[in-house]
């Protein structure tokens, strides 16, 4: 239990004070970082246990990352936004939800669970942005942990990395709120949905509720973020005929335009009882996709097994636009303002006017990167 | 009951139940709806009479306030389909 104390030292010492919350009676406060809208009393954190009450003021997490790596920006993922760059990835610590197949369980659960044991490093806005481009990011993404429970400390970071021209994105869960959405807007370019499940019950065993994630969708598409959306597809789980249906059809119901990527589930975490995903289920998801009428459906996770579903095809003329393997990009036709090279059409995303080649040599194993020089706090 | 985010503690104060189920002050002791609790955790430290336990930290002593919980739920007070939160 020692180690918890540390984390808890950190957690509590590196913060500041939050933006997105409102005072009640009594010292109490209710919180707008996520969907849990947590009423929070005096000397207690939230749901997420990193944004916490002292004296009827909420402070939250500041001036410090979970971790730190340079990842293919198609491992995010995002398939329609600067397909081969680097996106400079961090997180912090805590997530709204406690998913049992959490695949960055080591800083999303490290305040549950004494098992997921992360080292925290010190660092400013600034040097972030600085390792990112010195790193040749072209994109930085706020992920691993839950991004809306860090939103300040990201918007931060942010500010700094849109001065010097790269492009910004969450990685999220969705279980957002309007005032959260509305403080991240101007500063978040991409963002990604893990849309779980359809199903409420299953929903709640994760720790969340479906109604605010799907309200949340919608409105990111309003409000203009370009939007990419996953589902692990886990048997027994969420791969029901009937419910990746009703979910491949509320999405068609916000955009046909929005990519929808079914990936694999593999044994994590708690969840060792599932089988990992085959590749006929990714197809099965795929088809259900089409069938709704999205335009882009695309399996992940099985790099050389699910056929075309790795690939952007144009709705219209079903021209081969990108040509991927796994993270790889193997091939690239897009024009210089993102249209169909055959037929002309324009295909929906944040294109650069030339694929510059994958930053990445390596994209699965970036080790010819210079390494970080950042702190370790516990060190 | 103020910090439980999803409103999953029964029967609440001061609400009426279109069910007909007792009120607050007509019974012994308050339950979970496992069906609507998201295992969140935030009820447990704020409770006034440390009543609330995660399953696996409860004490032996108390374990047939599992059943008492269970069956609230299963005595058709609480109805799982019924109490379903719309999965719209």
């Amino acid at each position: 239990m020692a180690r918890m104390s540390t984390l808890y030292e950190i957690i509590y010492e590196n913060v500041r004070v939050g933006e997105l919350y409102e005072k009640l009676d009594r010292n109490w406060v209710r919180c707008f970082a996520c969907g849990h809208c947590c009423k929070i009393p005096d000397g207690q954190p939230g749901v997420c246990k990193v944004r916490h009450n002292r004296g009827g003021t909420l402070y939250v997490p500041w001036g410090y990352v979970g971790g730190i790596q340079c990842d293919p920006i198609e491992k995010k993922p995002f398939f329609h936004a600067h397909p081969g760059a680097l996106a400079y990835s961090f997180g912090m610590l805590g997530c709204d939800l406690h998913c049992g197949y959490c695949q960055n369980w080591v800083t999303s659960q490290t305040l549950r669970d004494p098992a997921a044991a992360a080292g925290p490093m010190r660092v400013t806005p600034a040097e972030l942005v600085l390792d990112a481009l010195r790193q040749r990011g072209r994109v930085i993404v706020s992920t691993y942990n839950e991004p809306l429970i860090t939103s300040e400390w990201a918007m931060t970071v942010f500010k700094e990395a849109r001065a010097t021209g790269l492009v910004t994105g969450f990685v999220s869960n969705g279980n957002g709120t309007p005032q959260v959405l509305e403080y991240v807007r101007p500063w978040v370019d991409l963002y990604k949905v893990d849309l779980k499940s359809f199903d409420d019950r299953h929903y709640r065993q994760l720790g969340g509720r479906l109604q605010p994630i799907l309200d949340s969708i919608r409105q990111l598409h309003e409000m203009g973020f370009w939007l990419e959306i996953v589902t692990l597809v886990i048997p027994g789980f969420n791969d029901s005929d009937d419910e990746l249906t009703r979910l491949a059809e509320f999405l068609a119901g916000v955009s046909l335009d929005i990519p929808w990527h079914v990936t694999a589930f593999h044994k994590d975490y708690k969840m060792t009882d599932p089988e990992n995903t085959s590749a006929e289920t990714l197809i099965r998801a795929g088809e259900i996709g089409n069938k709704a009428g999205l335009r882009y459906v695309y399996a992940g996770n099985l790099p050389g097994l699910v056929g075309d579903l790795e690939n952007t095809r144009c709705p219209n003329c079903k021209a081969l636009l990108i040509e991927r393997f796994g993270y790889l990009i193997l091939g690239y036709h897009l024009t210089s303002n993102g249209c169909c090279p055959s037929c002309g059409s324009s295909i929906p995303g944040k294109w650069a006017s030339a694929f510059q080649g994958q930053i990445t040599a390596n994209p699965f194993a970036p080790r010819t990167r210079p390494h970080s020089d950042l702190l370790v706090l516990n060190s | 009951m103020d910090v439980c985010p999803v409103d999953c503690i029964h029967p609440a104060k001061g609400r009426t139940y279109d069910d007909g189920r007792p009120t607050f002050d007509e019974v012994p002791q308050l339950y979970i709806d496992p069906t609507e609790c998201i295992d969140c955790g935030a009820c447990v430290p704020v409770c006034p009479v440390t009543a609330i336990f995660v399953m696996e930290d409860l004490p032996e002593k108390w374990h047939a306030y599992i059943e008492i919980n269970k069956n609230y739920v299963d005595g058709g007070k609480f109805q799982p389909d019924k109490y379903q939160k719309a999965s719209s």
